[in-house]
């Protein structure tokens, strides 16, 4: 904050430069990078370490990463089905990235860079990219088939089909702008109450019994964010593995 | 879990253990089998209010939204000023409907009875059906 007696709650998604790469315009290194970078890095240690010594009858970690398996792989199986689970590694990895970041979130200082909304639309255009590349490589032309509902008589087509091109366009907005404005919401409601405490606290002992109840407020927010964020990770997976499955079986 | 039911040529010098053991891993594929062959049973619907409020909210606006983008983009292109703007951002209203209407179909159906966990959706059940 660079007041320290004004409370600014945005101040938390400045972007910082670490250091640039190539000068001026050039790639820039910023806290946001750095957080992706640590979210990685994370589950890779993570993961790794976990499976590491793998044995028949599982450690602490390695349970933790055989549930964390077996929960994304049954939300692909039953979104998509057996076929679905050549996509598996996609989607667990898209799980366990915004699992991580959103959770990175919730250590103070800590950046969220789920908060930015060009990281999840990233995120939703390659799912998107996947969707249409596999289901054209797959489907050949009757991925299109997505687009015209059955049973529908030829005369509504010409309403029908833009609708369903305008849905089907709608699905990365949706997809990435659901993550981005929990997560962004969220932090800020948090930062909000915290600095109600801040302010009431200033004004004597009457402010000082006033803010204990944004204190436990925000206590209450904490529990609720870190439930949103699991949330979040969870319905970005299950809508990809959904997606998937559009692209498997093209048809309503 | 279905018990015994010898299946797939044991040979009957193996012993019990083995042999039950067969028995329950061949039970647990076809199970296994038969939850694969039905996709998209599952969806978020375990989700708190607020998240679900959330998914309706922007699928609804993400439509309206592309559709108001799609338009202003055939204007620029082709010139007709106002038009592409106004049939498309109705095409688009519609859009956000039928993908509201999808959502809380799938919702729906992914929770017969609702578990008890949603307050609002139970007490609608009860008028509905």
């Amino acid at each position: 904050m660079a007041d320290p007696n004004k409370v600014d709650p945005i101040h938390q998604f400045g972007l910082t430069n670490i250091f640039s790469l190539g000068g001026e315009g050039g790639f820039a290194f910023t806290n946001s990078a750095l957080f992706m970078v640590l979210t990685v890095g994370l589950i890779v240690i993570f993961l790794l370490g976990s499976t590491a010594g793998r044995r028949l009858v599982p450690g602490r970690a390695q349970v933790v990463s055989e549930l964390l398996y077996d929960f994304v792989a049954n939300m692909v199986k039953g979104a998509a089905g057996s076929e679905g689970m050549k996509f598996f590694p996609f989607v667990f990895s898209l799980f366990m990235f915004v699992l991580m970041a959103n959770m990175f979130g919730m250590i103070p200082f800590f950046f969220t860079t789920t908060s930015h909304i060009i990281v999840p639309a990233a995120l939703a255009i390659l799912v998107f990219v996947v969707v249409i590349g596999y289901g054209l490589y797959r489907n050949g032309f009757k991925f299109f088939k997505l687009f015209v509902p059955a049973g529908v008589p030829g005369y509504v087509l010409p309403i029908v089909v833009p609708i369903e091109v305008v849905s089907f366009l709608s699905r990365p907005i949706s997809l990435s702008v659901r993550l981005f404005a929990n997560i962004l919401a969220g932090h800020i409601t948090l930062k909000v109450f915290a600095g109600f405490i801040y302010s009431l606290g200033s004004l004597g002992v009457l402010g000082f019994l006033g803010a204990s109840l944004p204190l436990i407020m925000t206590v209450a927010i904490t529990a609720l964010e870190f439930l949103v964020a699991a949330l979040q990770a969870y319905v970005f997976a299950v809508l990809t593995s959904m997606y998937i499955n559009d692209a498997i079986h093209p048809s309503h | 879990m279905p018990k015994p039911q010898d299946t797939e040529g044991q040979p009957d010098s193996a012993k019990g253990v083995t042999r039950d053991l067969a028995s329950r891993i061949a039970s647990a594929q076809r199970e296994r089998n038969v939850e694969a062959n039905r996709a998209s049973n599952m969806s978020p619907s375990d989700m708190s209010g607020m998240a679900r409020g959330m998914r309706i909210g922007t699928e609804f606006i993400a439509a309206i939204l592309v559709g108001a983008g799609l338009g202003y983009l055939v204007d620029l292109g082709l010139g007709t000023r106002p038009w592409g703007l106004l049939i498309l951002l109705l095409v688009g209203f519609a859009a956000g409907i039928l993908n509201v209407i999808r959502v809380v179909t799938q919702m729906n159906k992914a929770a017969p009875p609702p578990p008890g966990s949603d307050l609002g959706s139970s007490a609608d059940d009860e008028d509905d059906n």
